[in-house]
């Protein structure tokens, strides 16, 4: 919990100039504000949520991708990241789980149908 | 959206070896609700088929006298999964009509929180630089997919959380950082959080 106070709080100090130094980590510039904004809408917060709540909100995820990605270049194949990696990792979580494996059947459908479309397209 | 309920079922027919074309008719997120169904209903019929050679190696002891090996792929799925296929099927088409039902009745509000949901997503390219500064290799499309997807996830449950702290500490929307950092914190005491920052030192 510390690390998010953290953070929030050195926001302000590192805009100092082009030579600072990056002390804290999420100093990069914002990179999910846009999309971040119109998730939590979705989720049922408010139309405008406050620009805290999304810095912290994607200090999180950021996290969470960085910790998902060293968990899973740590097992299978070592050093890559792989898709059953990561499955592997989410199992005992349900939500995720399930909302991956209807993510990729999802992806392969789209791809195969493209492929007729335009197999079907060449042969005319 | 898929329930997990749902997907358990699902499961069992998933792991196909054959060669046949089989896409699953399931709904798709990148449409909206309404459009889809009637599409998927008319695929379910033609397409449930195949998939079922895959569950019934019991029902392909029945099927043995009918073909060799060639055959027998084909061959075995006229027999048992009817009834399986028949169920997925309704289930399918029961929830998509609740569904159809329930968006239909949703007000001008709704409806727009609805589609900000469905729609919202992080954008493919940050997440792959994001993965790929990590890695210092590059990754393929599908870890991609999965990551923003499980990513997408995630932050929903620490806004349904933060919400829930939110209306139990009696203050209202928009939520503020003492919410999200309270959610941050129960969640973690569910272990729903990745930490490998502190190791467990067992006997020291």
């Amino acid at each position: 919990m510390a690390e998010e106070e953290d953070e929030t709080g050195f926001e302000e100090e590192a805009d100092e100039g082009p030579g600072g130094v990056d002390i804290c980590h999420g100093r990069r510039k914002r990179l999910f504000s846009k999309e971040l904004r119109c998730m939590m809408y979705g989720f049922g917060d408010d139309q405008n949520p406050y620009t805290e709540s999304v810095d912290i909100l994607e200090d999180l995820v950021i996290e969470f991708i960085t910790e998902m990605t060293h968990k899973a270049m740590s097992i299978g194949r070592q050093g890559r990241v792989q898709v059953e990696d990561i499955v592997f990792l989410i199992r005992k979580d349900p939500r995720k789980f399930a909302r991956v494996k209807d993510l990729l059947t999802m992806n392969e459908e789209l791809k195969r149908a493209r492929k007729a479309f335009d197999e079907a397209n060449y042969g005319s | 959206m898929a329930d997990p309920a749902r997907i358990k079922t699902d499961d069992t027919c998933e792991k196909t070896t054959t060669a046949t074309e089989e896409p699953k008719p399931e709904e798709t997120d990148d449409v909206s609700a309404t459009a889809k169904p009637t599409q998927e209903n008319k695929e379910a019929p033609s397409q449930d088929q195949p998939r079922q050679d895959v569950k019934p190696e019991t029902a392909a002891h029945e099927d043995e006298e009918e073909g060799t090996s060639g055959q027998s792929a084909c061959k075995r799925l006229k027999v048992e999964p009817e009834k399986k296929k028949e169920k997925r099927q309704k289930v399918d088409e029961d929830e998509i009509q609740k569904m159809q039902v329930l968006v239909s009745s949703f007000s001008e509000e709704q409806l727009n929180r609805y589609e900000m949901y469905r729609r919202s997503a992080f954008p493919k390219a940050a997440i792959k630089r994001l993965i790929q500064s990590i890695t210092g290799s590059s990754v393929s499309q599908n870890v991609v997919i999965a990551m923003s997807g499980i990513s997408k996830v995630f932050a929903g449950e620490i806004v349904e959380e933060a919400l829930d702290v939110c209306e139990k500490w009696g203050d209202t929307p928009p939520l503020q950082p003492k919410h999200m950092r309270e959610a941050v914190r129960r969640l973690k005491s569910r272990d729903q959080i990745p930490n490998t920052k502190y190791k467990n030192i067992l006997f020291h």
